[in-house]
């Protein structure tokens, strides 16, 4: 990991406060990986092994439907972390699979590292309810988003927020995330403005 | 017999057939590699748990004449190994592809030949005798650790070769090269259909497992 790598890593932990003298024993429990675009990176059935933090790339969490088709639950890209959380933490089997759909580069950690980090660095705490926090807020503000949305709004608000590397992703991805047909959402990326 | 006490005072662990039920189900209709590792790796996860068992319930035959847990593993072993090489040949003559493939459609004859294996939950329908090229040869009074362990690993080396062939597969355009069943040309497949035939063959399999590992497990409980 270079220092640029670096610099953008503890930015994504800006609450934490670091030590200098700890800073090397931080940076030590990161590996790089890469992944090839379409590379699986975590599937179902797989225990998730790394928190993951995202350098480079956009990658996408799903699940497989009744019709084996995939449905996305969401997205990670520059700057985001990554990985399946639920099987992450409780180091159960995944349901969902992690597929990288650019190149993508990511800083991972694994599971008793990613743990010690609260021992070692109090903060961490904080980060970790914040982080979760966020999370929790997400889901929920996505599940009224597809509950009460016309697919025209679900669409311009996705849009509105979402970051530019997310919009070049193949479109069946963006349309079963936003729960809409691939015809649909080529039809509104047509003529819906934001 | 101490050991297989405390083994058997384990809650009985059936619920892989249940778990995968679904995703059987969606597979009938269609295929997609996705789908197909998932199961895999379903069924991957419970080998441990068998790794874990004690040779007498391993090399143990339910009734006279019933293959033990090692024998069915070793029969799924001698079937897959019949196809490693077919596989492998497919997959370098099939051409790689830039876009991601659609879920694959069975074509009815090799549909119905996969769902002759594919267990419906704890069900195997369409018994069938085993050709004798599949039946395992093993010695079963004298297995050691040493021999149970060889036939665990190279199930282990073939599936891992599954594996690899269906996460290569997803890489390939499969719609142009066939390959023959182990049981000869009256039977083709393209490769996402023998990589289903094969996953489901191992389902089936897999239920027989649980069958045999209730009743080698009955006596002991009694």
């Amino acid at each position: 990991m270079d220092e640029t790598d670096f610099q953008r890593l503890l930015g994504f932990f800006s609450r934490v406060q670091i030590d200098p003298e700890q800073v090397s024993q931080f940076r030590k429990l990161w590996t790089v990986r890469t992944f090839e675009r379409s590379e699986l990176i975590t599937e179902a059935g797989q225990t998730e092994r790394y928190f993951y933090f995202v350098l480079e790339g956009v990658q996408a969490i799903y699940i497989l439907n009744q019709r084996g088709e995939k449905v996305v639950l969401g997205f990670s890209y520059s700057g985001s972390p990554s990985g399946v959380f639920d099987s992450f933490i409780a180091q159960q089997p995944s349901s969902t699979f992690l597929e990288a759909l650019k190149p993508s580069r990511l800083l991972a950690i694994r599971l008793p590292d990613y743990e010690s980090l609260f021992e070692l660095f109090p903060d961490f705490y904080a980060w970790g309810y914040h982080f979760f926090k966020d999370i929790l807020f997400g889901r929920l503000f996505r599940e009224v988003e597809l509950l009460t949305l016309s697919a025209e709004e679900r669409y311009i608000t996705f849009m509105r927020r979402c970051p530019d590397e997310l919009k070049v992703i193949p479109q069946k991805y963006l349309a079963s995330y936003l729960n809409m047909k691939p015809e649909t959402f080529s039809r509104l990326r047509a003529s819906a403005r934001y | 017999m101490i050991h297989i006490n405390i083994y058997l005072s384990k809650k009985p662990e059936f619920c892989i057939n249940n778990i995968n039920q679904s995703l059987q189900r969606m597979a009938s209709l269609f295929i997609s590699p996705e789908n197909q590792l998932q199961r895999l790796n379903i069924l991957l996860n419970d080998l441990e748990r068998l790794q874990a068992m004690p040779i007498a319930v391993l090399t143990s035959p339910p009734r006279p004449k019933a293959w033990s847990i090692i024998e069915i593993i070793a029969h799924l072993n001698t079937s897959y190994g019949l196809y490693v090489e077919k596989v492998d040949r497919a997959l370098e003559q099939s051409p790689d592809k830039e876009t991601e493939n659609e879920p694959f459609k069975a074509r009815t004859w090799q549909r119905f030949v996969i769902n002759g294996q594919r267990p419906q939950g704890n069900i195997r329908k369409w018994k069938m005798k085993t050709l004798k090229k599949f039946e395992p040869l093993l010695d079963l009074k004298n297995m050691g650790p040493s021999e149970v362990n060889t036939v665990f690993q190279i199930f282990i080396g073939y599936y891992g070769h599954l594996r690899n062939a269906i996460l290569a597969g997803r890489k390939k355009d499969l719609s142009k090269v066939k390959v023959n069943s182990a049981i000869g040309p009256i039977v083709n497949f393209y490769l996402p259909e023998c990589f289903e035939f094969l996953i489901c063959h191992t389902e089936r399999h897999w239920v027989q497992i649980a069958e045999t590992e209730q009743r080698v497990r009955e006596p002991f409980i009694a």
